[in-house]
């Protein structure tokens, strides 16, 4: 049948692609421990990653770049919002299918929960000590590894709004002279926003959002929705945008600045976990390497990804990491306060 | 277990004698009910039996008291409904007036106004619905740029992001169905009554208005009730458009239930209304055609002329280019500017153009390949099934070779009354979990299809074995071929054409199919609508419109296909 054939080619062409990329990956060095997983990786042929951490086009190119570093694993990107991304990791296990092997979510609570209801995979990879040092060992037990560190703060647009007009500090945005100026994403699908809210809340709390509600912001599903947004000049300022997304559409000749907030800028430092049914699991321990080895920063730098392995520099416009004031929740105020914000959420803005 | 444990239920000389008359026949229908009850009432009946359980299986009505215990899920149930009759009653609007010029006038241009109405079916709603920010925005639209060029208004001229704007994008890619309906019957309707109007002294619209327009009345309710009961089991347009514009309806709400923890039986409570309001609305409209006669089409025949509009021609011209435009024209438009663009919002110069984005797609994008190859097959073999099971349906029932011919008939007609993401979740209730598991696999999604899609593929079906009379069929089997012999040589070559377009189009509506998709796919079972829906929350619209430009070739290529094989008019004839 034209399916089959279809699938040999496909597997035919990624043969193909495997024995060039073969070449290369010998060139490299490839520590031991890689190896050994490499060769039962290799058996297993693939894995799939449901994401919602780096943004469409850089998991294209993580997945990439991980299969022609270990050639003859392929990558299924199954990239969306975090929230998302959870809502499928949830229906496979309520269906009782088994088809993801690496959840990664920019929302940290999602992981104490997956960990208690025992649902993930023990593996602590060999690499996690070559990440930055405040991103190692994310949980003691190695359930979970620190896989992105996203960086969310605000942003204008320099042809509607001026530097010197524009917001400084997260609080500047409910003045009503920015009312139906402002763009954010939804706590319910993105997970970094949800975050960001549960932190909003812990500083100023819940009016905080009914006075941006006054305002009118735009919501959109993702927190990279906000840049679109201002991209087009639909609206003048983007509230916890990601810095990886707003830089590279700044590079690609929109007319767009980052705004470092005072209070902080909000950090999801956010791991990657197996599940304990993955089946693909030595591809998914395979994968974790990867994502705490300089392969993954490098990869991800190309698109203003924030590096997490100290070898890689940040990249251009973005701040190093040491110089900025961060601010996050702790796991147990996300793995709670998220659901909390999320209905809360849907209460006050009406969807 | 042996023959000696068992009783005796049955004596043996009269099960010899069923046997004797049994006919291969009633094996068919026995399977065709089997084949049915899978596909269409198993998938139901559990949603219906989970709606009143809880996870463990225990009795109970915590789903509804949750499903419709806060303000806010009841109020998506109203917006719905009001959408519904918004979107439908401006379908109506656009589509009335474009389907008397063309069945009953002189306009000109009607090849190009088929044209549009056909493009408008066949452009995925979501697609237009991101045109439509596109063009509509209220700061960055086109549309209102140029507004605010012209005038030097301030306030926007249309803002997409409300809930008029949802119910217009949504109606200006619903009209055809309308269109189709009222067209057809319009085409029945002889000039005669219309001279009669005339002669007594009724000038062209007053008898449009008084004589035309009403003997049409139940094909206008039949599409406005269609449209409403398409916009309500809506998800791509609501969830894309309405929650900027901050409008929560049905289909979103039910996503919503998916959430962690997934409340399925919370979500199949919930959608027991949408079931019930669908069966409401068929029930209303036989009700209200009952009562009155609408026989337009005796056994005379009757002469068909076209009117002569004089001037008013051109304007009629002018609404349907207008609704052209706006449903096809302008959305493909500021797709395609922006799939070549490298940041949209700079609109059309040189050093804007790009490839880029459709490079990403295809040939650094890991799934937007394989997912073109998945909308594909999926939708091919869901046609086929539909296309077969409606076939031997229709046989049975239009040759009346079983009792329950009818029955099979309804069965096959049922899902036209279940919206498609009720009928996803019904399908993930019944075959996603083990001893099945088929969640993620590429079966379920067919299967879903197929059934969605049945009612469709069986209206054609039956109509074309209406076609062909039985007495052709009897000739071979007087002349010793069998049932088979007869189907395979006589009846299959006759109804083929008829059937090519049937497959053809459920082919098509598969392929742009995302509510019932995006609650069935698994990693690598991703189609085009779905990938679609995951790149329209990915901050990026110049891929996510290369993508769009993608899937409309890959549609337009079998519409083609269908034009040459089917006939030009093949996805507009009302079966």
């Amino acid at each position: 049948m034209i399916l089959i054939s279809k699938r040999d080619f496909l597997r035919a062409s990624a043969a193909a692609a495997a024995l060039g990329a073969a070449g290369r990956a010998r060139a490299q060095e490839m520590p031991a421990h890689e190896r050994t997983l490499h060769e039962a990786a290799r058996r297993e042929g693939e894995l799939t990653w449901y994401s919602g951490q780096y943004n469409a086009e850089t998991s294209e190119a993580v997945g990439r770049a991980f299969t022609e570093r270990y050639a003859g694993v392929r990558v299924n990107v199954v990239r969306s919002t975090s929230q998302v991304a959870f809502q499928r990791l949830s229906q496979d296990t309520r269906a009782g299918v088994a088809q993801c092997d690496v959840f990664s979510s920019t929302d940290f609570g999602h992981y104490s929960l997956l960990k208690r209801e025992n649902r993930l995979l023990q593996y602590r990879p060999v690499n996690d000590e070559q990440l930055l040092p405040q991103l190692r060992r994310a949980d003691p037990d190695g359930y979970y590894h620190t896989s992105f560190m996203g960086l969310y703060l605000m942003a204008h647009n320099t042809t509607k709004v001026s530097e010197a007009d524009a917001p400084k500090k997260w609080t500047d945005v409910l003045d009503p002279r920015w009312r139906d100026q402002l763009a954010v994403g939804h706590p319910g699908f993105s997970g970094a926003i949800g975050i960001w809210a549960v932190q909003m809340r812990k500083m100023y709390g819940w009016d905080y959002f009914t006075r941006l509600e006054r305002n009118r912001p735009q919501i959109g599903r993702s927190s990279m929705d906000p840049v679109t947004g201002l991209n087009a000049g639909e609206r003048s300022v983007g509230i916890a945008v990601p810095s990886g997304t707003t830089l590279l559409s700044a590079q690609r000749g929109n007319p767009l600045r980052l705004i470092y907030p005072e209070e902080g800028v909000l950090a999801t430092l956010s791991p990657s976990a197996i599940p304990r049914n993955a089946p693909h699991p030595n591809a998914a321990k395979l994968f974790m390497e990867f994502t705490a080895s300089r392969y993954l920063s490098d990869t991800i730098r190309q698109t203003f990804g924030d590096p997490i392995n100290p070898m890689v520099e940040p990249p251009p416009g973005s701040r190093a990491i040491n110089d900025l004031k961060l601010i996050y929740p702790t796991q147990e105020e996300a793995e709670r306060g998220v659901p909390e914000v999320r209905e809360l959420w849907r209460d006050t803005f009406g969807v | 277990m042996s023959d000696g444990v068992l009783p005796r239920v049955t004596p043996r000389s009269s099960f010899r004698a069923r046997l004797r008359n049994f006919e291969p026949i009633t094996l068919l229908w026995l399977l065709l009910a089997a084949v049915l009850l899978v596909l269409v009432a198993f998938p139901l009946i559990k949603l219906l039996i989970s709606s009143f359980e809880t996870r463990e299986g225990v009795f109970t009505l915590g789903n509804y008291a949750t499903a419709y215990g806060r303000a806010r899920y009841i109020d998506a149930l109203f917006n719905s409904l009001k959408l519904g009759a918004l979107s439908a009653s401006i379908a109506v609007l656009l589509a009335v007036p474009m389907a008397w010029a063309v069945s009953r006038t002189d306009m000109p241009g009607k090849g190009f106004t088929w044209a549009m109405v056909m493009a408008a079916f066949v452009m995925p709603p979501y697609l237009g619905a991101v045109g439509w920010i596109l063009l509509a925005g209220p700061n960055s639209g086109f549309l209102n740029i140029t507004w605010r060029a012209i005038t030097g208004a301030s306030d926007p001229l249309f803002n997409v992001y409300s809930f008029a704007g949802l119910a217009t994008v949504i109606a200006l890619h619903s009209f055809p169905l309308v269109f189709i309906f009222v067209k057809s019957a319009l085409d029945l309707v002889s000039s005669e009554m219309e001279d009669a109007a005339n002669i007594l002294g009724a000038g062209t619209f007053a008898t449009m208005r008084k004589v035309t327009l009403p003997l049409v009345w139940p094909a206008i309710l039949g599409g406005f009730i269609i449209v409403f009961l398409e916009t309500i089991a809506l998800f791509g347009t609501p969830a894309i458009i309405g929650i900027p514009a901050r409008i929560n309806v049905v289909t979103t709400q039910l996503w919503q239930f998916f959430e962690y923890p997934v409340r399925m039986e919370v979500a199949a409570a919930y959608a027991m209304p949408l079931l019930l309001i669908t069966i409401a609305m068929i029930g209303v409209q036989k009700l209200m055609l009952s009562r009155k006669g609408f026989v337009s089409q005796t056994g005379k025949g009757g002469e068909r002329r076209q009117i002569k509009l004089g001037a008013w021609r051109w304007a009629l011209f002018g609404w349907c280019g207008l609704v052209g435009t706006l449903s096809v024209l302008l959305p493909l438009l500021v797709l395609l500017q922006a799939s070549f663009a490298k940041a949209w919002g700079r609109g059309l110069s040189l050093d804007n153009l790009t490839i880029r984005n459709y490079r990403l797609l295809l040939f650094e994008h890991e799934m937007a390949l394989t997912s073109v190859w998945n909308t594909i097959w999926f939708s091919a073999a869901a046609a086929t099934i539909a296309l077969v099971l409606a076939l031997l349906v229709a046989y049975i029932a239009v040759r009346r070779l079983s009792r329950f011919a009818d029955a099979l008939g309804f069965l096959a007609m049922a899902p036209f009354v279940i919206p498609g993401i009720v009928m996803a979740i019904g399908f993930y209730a019944a075959y996603a979990s083990p001893p099945l598991a088929l969640y993620g696999t590429a079966l379920l999604i067919i299967l879903a299809f197929a059934a969605r899609f049945l009612p469709i593929a069986y209206a054609n079906a039956n109509a074309a074995m209406r076609a062909v009379h039985p007495e052709m069929e009897e000739a071979v089997r007087i002349l010793g071929g069998g049932r088979l012999t007869a189907i395979r040589h006589v009846t299959a070559p006759l109804v083929k054409k008829a059937l090519l377009g049937g497959w053809l189009i459920v082919f098509i509506v598969a392929s742009r199919e995302l509510s019932a998709a995006v609650f069935l796919v698994g990693p690598r079972t991703r189609t085009m609508s779905v990938l679609l829906y995951d790149l329209s929350e990915a901050g990026n619209f110049e891929v996510l419109a290369a993508f769009g430009g993608i899937l409309l070739v890959v549609t337009m290529v079998f519409v083609a296909i269908g034009m040459k094989l089917a006939g030009r008019d093949f996805m507009l004839r009302r079966h």
